[in-house]
């Protein structure tokens, strides 16, 4: 795997939002470490032999639909167990009921469709979670449900019904859910999905803040979320890790292989008419093609294409 | 103000020691009684009087439980265990009336049809389809927030199927009420009610939380429908007899000592699977 970094305009984390260790190899030790996982469905292997290691900060899951994303996070999440394989969280076996409890008492989870009952006020239902996750002591509780509700900027609509909240506020409801009691492990699956771009960037924000000191894997199909926000990238397809790495090097997986034209050059992976007029086309370029700065997307594109690829082979 | 927060209570509140509902009427006092405050400043040494303030503050943001909560901790549950049992979907008002309509409309015609079996072969599936719908990904919305939550699963489910199962027998028992002639026949619903539940809890940790319950649902209905058949149309049927309670009674234990042993299969995997399954 290339390390040479190739900055990009999609590649450069937004001053000020980024947050978390410098991209590189997982910085300290691996606070997640799962090894061959499996899962089957029916006759759909979901998960087909994942192994991955996770470190402090924002780790980016990036896949196509019916990549397995859900079910790896769902499996993390001590949601569904695995089939095969093991994974340790943060020095916890999930494989054992101790373990699972343990790693369930310092897990905090976004589920990709936070179900909410709608007559609950956003207090209500973040005093419900705090109540699972065993913060019994009333006082106590109360002084974390509120805490949290700062943390995510909804302290002025916490009295209002989750039904009168807009999709943006109830993702923020469900975050400061998932933020209860300072978990050391955060699992957010798709939490931008559906907003509108400043709700995007507002959550991107709180991410990053809760990205500090703490391992977090968010799955998500904007790579613009990994641009912003992660020091690492998973790509995950067919049920298998096809690329594990930084951002710029998920970049540099397009140097020279994106180039501009006056068309869509129909030998290109992808080619589209870009803002200027001018066509950007990924794949091989042809003798001597105007070759541009590669994104991460571009990097994206090629990484599932080569899984293509091998699925047709 | 026409009353004022008693010193002991006063006390307690301080040290931290007043419990709800006590609680939160000295909480709504003392936000607008600046007497009381002052009391409680002097009752308090400084560091107590700081967590009481912190308290007090934080109580403040709450917002006022339900009515089901209030009569809930009124009736000696705790605070955060009447929020689990509020968040049940078959507690809420709308599926209560249901039960009761549904209730009625048998009782009406048991008393139209002089034929009490209508009633005694419907009041065990309502305690079963409350327990079943009152926990799982189908109808909790919350189910996988719920599933990854230390809280062990049978622990959630044990407290929701008290509460359901309550509810369901004090409406079955007041549709008993409303059939005085019958005698102590028209009992003869209880056991069979908790077997049935029994069974379909302990099914459902290894079917899902539809599959196991109907099931059942289908069983009960088929025994009843064997019995009518064997039975002359003015003779009790067999699952009310002194024989079928004492059946009704064994399978119960049974079922209970089953499902205390499968119980670690609710923490363990989603019953029945999220709503959305597959790769994802």
């Amino acid at each position: 795997m290339t390390t040479t970094p190739t900055p990009g305009p999609a590649s450069d984390p937004t001053p000020g939002s980024f947050s978390g260790p410098a991209p590189g190899s997982v910085s300290g030790p691996a606070t997640v470490t799962a090894v061959d996982l499996s899962l089957r469905f029916g006759g759909t292997r979901a998960l087909d032999g994942v192994s991955l290691r996770l470190g402090r900060g924002v780790t980016g899951l990036l896949g196509p639909n019916g990549a397995g994303k859900t079910t790896l996070l769902r499996v993390l999440a001590t949601a569904v167990p695995p089939d095969g394989g093991r994974f340790t969280a943060l020095g916890h076996d999930p494989g054992t009921a101790s373990g699972r409890l343990a790693l369930r008492r310092t897990l905090g989870y976004l589920p990709q469709n936070p179900g909410f009952h709608p007559d609950f006020t956003a207090f209500d239902f973040v005093d419900y979670v705090a109540i699972l996750k065993e913060l019994t002591d009333r006082a106590a509780r109360l002084r974390e449900v509120r805490r949290v509700l700062d943390a995510v900027d909804l302290s002025d609509v916490r009295g209002r019904r989750l039904k009168r909240l807009s999709g943006g506020m109830r993702q923020r409801v469900a975050l400061a859910a998932a933020l209860l009691g300072e978990p050391g492990f955060l699992v957010l699956d798709e939490p931008t999905v559906g907003l509108d771009p400043e709700q995007r960037m507002r959550f991107r924000e709180l991410i990053a803040q809760a990205g500090e000191g703490r391992t977090v894997l968010l799955s998500t199909h904007q790579t613009e979320d990994v641009a912003m926000l992660c020091h690492r990238v998973i790509v995950l397809a067919g049920g298998r890790v096809r690329f594990e790495g930084t951002p710029a090097e998920l970049t540099a997986r397009a140097a020279g292989r994106v180039w501009s034209a006056t068309h869509r050059d129909p030998s290109a992976l992808a080619g589209w008419r870009t803002g200027a007029g001018t066509f950007r086309n990924v794949g091989e370029p042809p003798e001597g093609a105007d070759l541009v700065e590669p994104t991460l997307e571009d990097g994206y594109l090629l990484v599932l294409d080569g899984e293509s690829a091998e699925a047709a082979a | 103000m026409t009353w004022h927060v008693a010193e002991e209570d006063l006390r307690a509140y301080a040290q931290g020691a007043l419990a709800p509902p006590l609680l939160w009427s000295a909480d709504t006092h003392l936000t607008g009684c600046a007497r009381c405050r002052a009391r409680l400043a002097e009752a308090a040494d400084p560091v107590a009087l700081d967590a009481a303030w912190e308290r007090l503050d934080a109580e403040l943001d709450a917002p006022r439980p339900s009515l089901l909560e209030r009569l809930l901790v009124r009736l000696g549950v705790a605070d955060h265990t009447a929020r689990l049992l509020a968040a049940t979907p078959v507690l809420r008002r709308s599926w209560l009336l249901s039960v009761l309509f549904l209730l009625a409309m048998t009782v009406l015609a048991v008393r139209l049809a002089d034929q009490p079996a209508l009633f005694l072969a419907l009041a065990p599936l309502l305690p079963l389809a409350g327990v079943a719908l009152s926990y799982g990904p189908s109808l909790d919305p919350t189910y996988e927030m719920a599933v990854v939550a230390p809280t062990h699963g049978f622990r959630l489910l044990m407290i929701r199927t008290v509460a359901v199962l309550t509810a369901g027998l004090a409406f079955n028992g007041l549709a008993t009420l409303a059939l005085p002639g019958y005698g102590l026949l028209a009992l003869a619903w209880l056991l069979p009610a908790l077997a049935i539940t029994a069974t379909g809890l302990a099914l459902t940790a290894r079917l899902g939380p539809v599959v196991g319950p109907s099931l059942v649902g289908i069983a009960w209905v088929a025994v009843l429908a064997v019995a009518r058949a064997q039975t002359h149309p003015h003779d009790t049927l067999a699952p009310f007899t002194t024989a079928g309670q004492c059946a009704a009674a064994t399978v119960a234990v049974l079922a209970g000592l089953l499902l205390h042993r499968t119980r670690d299969r609710f923490d363990t995997r989603p019953l029945g699977g999220f709503p959305a399954d597959g790769v994802g």
